[in-house]
């Protein structure tokens, strides 16, 4: 096991870098822009613009707030049920096989043709969502998902949870079955049954997956941006509840719909903050690994 | 087993390679053949137009055989990106669809656009239509394609059902609406959950309230702001219109609205001319018509008319001669009726007419009673854009979270940070 997590915790680092590093690498973050003309040399203006200037600044924090959001719900249901999930697989229970392949199908469908698919199903007026609560004579909780501020980011996190829960099954499942057998056995022998045995033995044992689990979930929901996009478009409609800062730094750097103006100075710096945020918290969640790792 | 795999390996590579040949070898001879020929480029991003372009593209060609054209359109929300990428790189189409008004400006007056001096024909257009892409060096960057227009689309066999007429005053269109929603249908298929079609909402009911073309002079000369009592009143009468939409309208988006109103169980659809074909498409025996917007001061009812796109020449063009000649193409008679056949649209070129009715009564609308789409003309400026933000904060009214002066308020705010008149 010890030689495993360095390997997993590899790809999120590179995965960080190759994501951003073509504008830390570029002077755009440090010039004016008038649209696509490049105006004077201001260092960190863009930055301090970021910052301090209305609407940026408000958007930005707004946008902040829900990566936040993101992650811990992320955390909570995507990678709560995955455990879950994988904790009855390891029973080795009958069509174990059958079902991970079924938690894992959604993966393979493209980010595009999941966001198209639950936004037919969320549709207020003909959705499969509303009609079955219909059904069920359920009409006061029928209502516009997408369209009212307080559901639609919820909505478009719970998908992504859907989408995302296969993968975190598998590396839970490949952390459980990590555990050596004789482990397991021998603290059954000494007695120690269900909840017992999975927060002493198994949870301790399976560090190294979950904190990979938790590092990739932090990348992923400080990046999300297809799913969003897919379904709510550029704007983080409505009324920006649904901006996250990937979708923030797309209509800064290109503009959001048809001729929208750009502000490619201000998007590349914010892409920046991005970038060391992301990549100064992984390290620091990686560091965490190596530690619990000698731990054991 | 293990023999079998490399095998296969080797099989894959064998026709990778074969076929990254064709491919190389695709090109050579496209471009070796063309040697004689110039070949030019379009970018646009009308891609449900590549079949109608190829007919305008075949008539050209068959004028200049020395020129060949190709259309190469991208999608619509990724248009920009594409081209201004291109564009920052010295690459790009030779001939650019432009954005109208300010987008189209700012490329003028980043130097990534020719001046068409030369090109004649441009005295065939009206001020206004050259407007859309004269850069601030007061030179012409583009040729005017086509006109927009928004008014309110309706269904008459509803209409007939119900017993109403075009509405004439503000009142019986108000009165209209309440008909409608009383026999059962929706009145206004218009949901909040996209913001750009509040701001085009907002070009049809709007200048209805805050008195059209006099207010937006005003507002040019820097009398009037967006805090002035007409355009709050403006948005209010916006919000109260809120009443005609349709049920659970902050999730309506485009695709739903188009389908109540071609499956006819909303009755009036406030778009623009575009849509026209679409619907057609969607429902061809949908048997609709449009009125202009009655106005409430009692003036002439009005549509809502602006440039919708002109074609420029990219500075940065091999073939900049060649392209001068495609775009004076796009100024002649010949283009015009062309366009407007094949398109549905109103071609930006006075006197056109089309064989449809509806098309052709549009563009008589745009000559005798129209009113200027102020957000689009003059206030697509700014980061994020006034419009942007205009729309923004509409969604925010219509959820509750802003009352219709917050929103002016706002309004104001994004315009003062560069709008001239208002410094």
């Amino acid at each position: 096991m010890e030689d495993s997590s360095p390997a997993n915790s590899r790809p999120s680092h590179l995965w960080a870098i190759h994501r951003l590093s073509p504008f830390g690498g570029t002077d755009i973050q440090f010039f004016d822009w008038e649209g696509i003309k490049q105006g004077a040399f201001i260092g960190l203006g863009n930055y301090r613009d970021l910052f301090t200037l209305e609407p940026f600044r408000g958007m930005f924090w707004n946008a902040f707030g829900h990566n936040i959001l993101y992650f811990v719900i992320q955390m909570i249901v995507q990678n709560g049920i995955a455990f879950m999930l994988a904790l009855i697989l390891y029973q080795k229970i009958r069509g174990m096989e059958f079902f991970k392949i079924a938690y894992f199908l959604p993966r393979l469908l493209s980010v595009i043709v999941v966001g198209f698919l639950w936004k037919l199903i969320l549709n207020p007026n003909y959705g499969a969502l509303n009609i079955l609560l219909g059904k069920f004579g359920l009409e006061s909780l029928q209502k516009a998902w997408l369209g009212d501020p307080d559901t639609a980011l919820i909505a478009i996190i719970l998908v992504n949870c859907w989408f995302g829960i296969g993968f975190a099954v598998l590396i839970f499942l490949a952390g459980l079955q990590a555990i050596p057998h004789e482990l397991i056995e021998a603290a059954r022998l000494d007695g120690a049954r269900g909840l017992t045995l999975i927060r002493k033995i198994m949870l301790p044992l399976m560090v190294p997956s979950l904190m990979i689990m938790t590092v990739l979930t932090f990348i992923q929901s400080f990046e999300a941006f297809e799913l969003v996009y897919a379904m709510q478009g550029s704007q983080g409609e409505p009324y920006r509840s649904t901006d996250t800062l990937a979708v923030y730094f797309y209509r800064l750097a290109f503009g959001g719909g048809s001729g929208d103006s750009t502000a490619v100075g201000l998007g590349s710096a914010l892409a920046v903050v991005l970038f060391i945020f992301i990549a100064s918290i992984t390290a620091v969640l990686l560091k965490l690994i190596n530690k619990k790792q000698i731990d054991l | 087993m293990k023999r079998m795999g490399k095998a296969w390996l080797a099989a894959i590579i064998v026709c990778l390679t074969i076929v990254a040949a064709a491919c190389s070898q695709d090109e050579e001879t496209a471009t070796g053949e063309k040697d004689d020929k110039v070949t030019l480029t379009i970018g646009s991003w009308r891609t449900e137009d590549t079949e109608g372009y190829k007919k305008v593209i075949e008539a050209f060609e068959k004028k200049n055989p020395e020129i060949n054209v190709e259309f190469k359109p991208s999608k619509n929300t990724e248009y920009n990106t594409i081209l201004n990428t291109a564009l920052k790189s010295g690459e790009g189409p030779d001939i650019i669809h432009l954005r109208p008004y300010a987008p189209g400006i700012a490329l003028a007056d980043g130097g990534y656009l020719e001046p068409l001096d030369g090109v004649g024909g441009l005295d065939t257009f009206t001020d206004e239509a050259l407007s859309a892409s004269k850069g601030s060096d007061g030179k012409q960057y583009g040729v005017p394609i086509n006109m927009s227009t928004t008014q309110v689309f309706y269904n008459k066999k509803i209409f007939k059902e119900l017993k109403l007429e075009e509405p004439k005053t503000w009142d019986e269109f108000i009165e209209v609406n309440e008909k409608l929603k009383d026999g059962g249908y929706v009145p206004l298929a218009l949901g909040t959950k996209e913001g750009w079609l509040l701001s085009l909402a907002h070009g049809i009911f709007g200048p209805a309230v805050y008195g059209g073309e006099d207010f937006v002079a005003k507002i040019q000369k820097g009398e009037k702001n967006f805090t002035s009592k007409e355009f709050v009143q403006s948005i209010k009468a916006m919000d109260d219109l809120k009443e005609y939409f349709p049920e659970n309208y902050e999730g309506v988006g485009m695709e739903d609205m188009r389908t109540m109103f071609f499956t006819e169980k909303a009755a009036m659809f406030p778009l623009g001319s575009w849509e026209i074909e679409v619907v057609r498409g969607m429902n061809p025996d949908l048997d609709f018509g449009y009125f202009p917007m009655p106005q409430q001061n009692g003036g002439e009812p009005a549509v809502t008319a602006w440039v919708d796109g002109s074609y420029a020449v990219n500075a940065n063009s091999k073939h900049k001669e060649e392209a001068k000649k495609f775009v004076e193409f796009m100024t002649t008679e010949e283009f015009g009726e062309l366009f407007t056949n094949e398109f549905k649209m109103i071609s930006a070129i006075p006197g056109i007419t089309s064989e449809d009715e509806l098309v052709n009564s549009l563009g008589k609308a745009i000559t005798e009673s129209s009113t200027p789409y102020m957000m689009v003309i003059h206030f697509a400026e700014g980061n994020p854009t006034t419009k942007a933000t205009f729309e923004t904060e509409l969604q925010g009214m219509y959820l509750g979270d802003q009352s219709p002066e917050e929103v002016a308020k706002k309004v104001q705010e994004s315009a003062k940070s560069w709008y001239k008149p208002f410094q």
